[in-house]
């Protein structure tokens, strides 16, 4: 072995342009929103606006504080268009790891050279977890520049404290893809999987909100552990931040210990 | 039969009573055969025949059911990524997707197994004729065989696994792959190859298994193979009644197909050969021949025979590039 960590490299290196495209992705929806608080959100008229939308919405799309700056880039950033990209990254990252290379032939060949499977797994979740901490990170950064400019009014502690949530949340979705990929050698099943638990754990925020008779869905909610308290106004829960990095590691584990345990290649 | 210790040391792959079974299905039988450190061992078989599946038991891609395998001395189950360096591996059928040049798929693919002596990777790409330098899901089938064929040589291993090796390459490219079986095997390399088609194998292997549906039918040389394979005989001669001819060609030991028509004022015959040579020859002398066409040995045929299939059923020599099932279950 001329190189350490070659798989992960590979991984790495090889994927920078959907990594860069992300990016792209992210800070673009980063500038056309949160330049946008102070005569949106701040206004006194979105405050009337808001009063006139029946409070079940409000509650199911976190509109509830988006009268303030910390609301509004929760809102819009964390808990929407940036929950849904960056969860859409990570899924197709992680179902691509084992599962996707599995099924496109690909992965037979590596696995007969001078490597381990739980090294296979480990590598590819390392670049996976690479590529999702550099974009946050870049999240984290850009709304930095933009706090003062755009009034938004949010704590560096506090921006920080939800980037991580942010980013834990986002590797549950791409470790139980690259876990659900690797148990089964399918891609598809990866892209369920990973691609469920960031639905259900959204569904059952909006729905677990409504009223104290369903608040037991909050509990099942990844969503809701990250964001639940509002960590960009109140600080990150970081217990919650524990248990959704701790669940990821263990998913991680999990697959490298499936992907030992079976053939490769021969499903039907 | 246990392998027999003193035996498995001059051995490169020794197999024994390898079962494997998809689900219930079970689709190798109790295979066993041995491999000589240094040979080239061709298995050959009818797709879904079992090959395939034997070579990804060899690299512990997937997990025997039962009987032992022995690849250099381990076993492939435990032995690790260490044994795997010293094998060179050329998958089935070979998949190189993504936006990659083959001088950097090659260089991961190095980066993952044995050593690779400088300037290895361009002789061997300028030998096959190919170019390192284009993105490899562009490349055609051949051009992707070439690049499985790089990567399974550069590191010049102690063992080659090498799946269907000359499909889709031309022809002047097969041969140029054979001279470099030829080469690995002066360099003291063991190969160890399957086709389905017999033509494939015999040029380069010492030795052939003959495997169908997770049986080996026989183990032989192709010399063997040779002596027991039939030729095809077609002669005409002249002063001699059709009658007389047949009887005189029926007396040859080995003697088939015999089909004797009026040509002339003599006979046109055609038969096939199953044995020896030389007293047809005794035969022949004796008569005033015109014509005499004696075809080299048909391995193909006598392989056939041995699968047990008739040509033209679409199960043997015939069927190149037919039906290749999917990955796993299928060869």
């Amino acid at each position: 072995m001329s190189k350490p960590l070659p798989l992960f490299t590979r991984a790495f290196v090889d994927s920078w342009r959907s990594t860069l495209g992300w990016a792209a992705g992210l800070a673009a929806t980063i500038f056309i929103y949160l330049p946008l608080y102070p005569s949106v959100g701040g206004s006194p008229e979105m405050q009337a606006v808001m009063d006139a939308f029946p409070p079940e919405m409000i509650k199911a799309l976190n509109y509830d504080q988006i009268t303030s700056g910390p609301g509004y880039t929760q809102a819009t950033m964390f808990g929407l268009i940036g929950f849904l990209l960056m969860t859409i990254a990570a899924v197709a990252w992680g179902a691509a790891a084992v599962g996707g290379d599995e099924e496109s032939g690909q992965l037979e060949l590596t696995l007969a050279h001078g490597v381990t499977r739980t090294q296979v797994v480990l590598e590819r979740a390392l670049a996976m977890l690479l590529r999702v901490l550099l974009l946050v990170a870049l999240v984290f950064v850009l709304i930095r520049l933009l706090t003062d400019s755009a009034q938004l009014n949010i704590r560096p502690e506090n921006l920080f404290g939800a980037s991580v949530l942010f980013a834990g949340l986002t590797m549950l979705s791409g470790s139980t893809a690259l876990f659900a990929g690797a148990v089964t050698g399918r891609k598809t099943y990866g892209l369920a999987a990973g691609a469920g638990v960031g639905v259900l754990g959204y569904v059952f925020n909006a729905v677990g909100r409504q009223s104290g008779d369903v608040d037991w869905l909050l509990n099942l909610s990844p969503y809701s552990w990250a964001y639940g308290n509002n960590p960009l106004a109140n600080g990150a829960d970081w217990a919650a931040g524990g248990w959704l990095w701790g669940i990821s590691a263990v998913l991680v584990a999990l697959s490298a210990a499936a992907l030992s345990r079976r053939d490769v290649g021969t499903y039907g | 039969m246990p392998p027999d210790p003193d035996n498995a040391a001059s051995q490169a792959i020794t197999v024994d009573s390898l079962v494997k079974k998809f689900g219930s299905r079970e689709v190798l039988h109790g295979v066993s055969f041995g491999i000589e450190k240094g040979s080239v061992f061709g298995v050959i078989g009818p797709n879904g025949a079992g090959k395939t599946t034997v070579m990804r038991c060899l690299l512990d891609i997937i997990r025997p059911n039962a009987g032992t395998l022995t690849v250099l001395g381990q076993n492939p189950r435990t032995a690790g990524p260490a044994l795997r360096r010293r094998i060179g591996y050329l998958p089935g059928e070979l998949f190189l997707e993504g936006r990659i040049t083959g001088r950097r798929l090659l260089s991961h693919y190095a980066d993952i197994s044995g050593p690779v002596r400088p300037g290895r990777v361009d002789a061997l790409a300028e030998r096959l004729g190919l170019d390192l330098d284009r993105h490899t899901r562009k490349l055609s089938k051949g051009n992707k065989q070439k690049l499985g064929l790089v990567q399974a040589f550069m590191h010049d291993p102690e063992l080659l696994v090498l799946d269907e090796p000359t499909s889709g390459l031309d022809p002047l490219v097969q041969q140029e792959f054979l001279t470099m079986v030829r080469e690995a095997q002066a360099n003291g390399q063991t190969v160890f190859l399957s086709s389905h088609v017999l033509s494939e194998v015999q040029q380069a292997a010492d030795q052939v298994a003959i495997l169908r549906d997770g049986r080996i039918i026989t183990v032989a040389t192709v010399d063997s193979l040779r002596e027991g394979a039939v030729r095809h005989v077609r002669f005409t001669a002249a002063g001699i009644s059709a009658a007389d001819a047949g009887a005189l060609l029926a007396g040859v030991p080995g003697i088939g197909h015999l089909e004797v028509l009026p040509a002339g004022d003599g006979v046109g015959l055609s038969a096939t050969l199953g044995g020896a040579i030389q007293p047809l020859l005794r035969v022949l002398a004796t008569l005033q021949l015109t014509d005499l066409v004696l075809e080299e040995p048909d391995l193909e045929e006598s392989v056939l025979e041995l699968y047990g299939t008739i040509r033209g059923n679409g199960n043997g020599g015939t069927n190149r590039g037919g039906r290749r099932s999917r990955k796993g279950h299928g060869a």
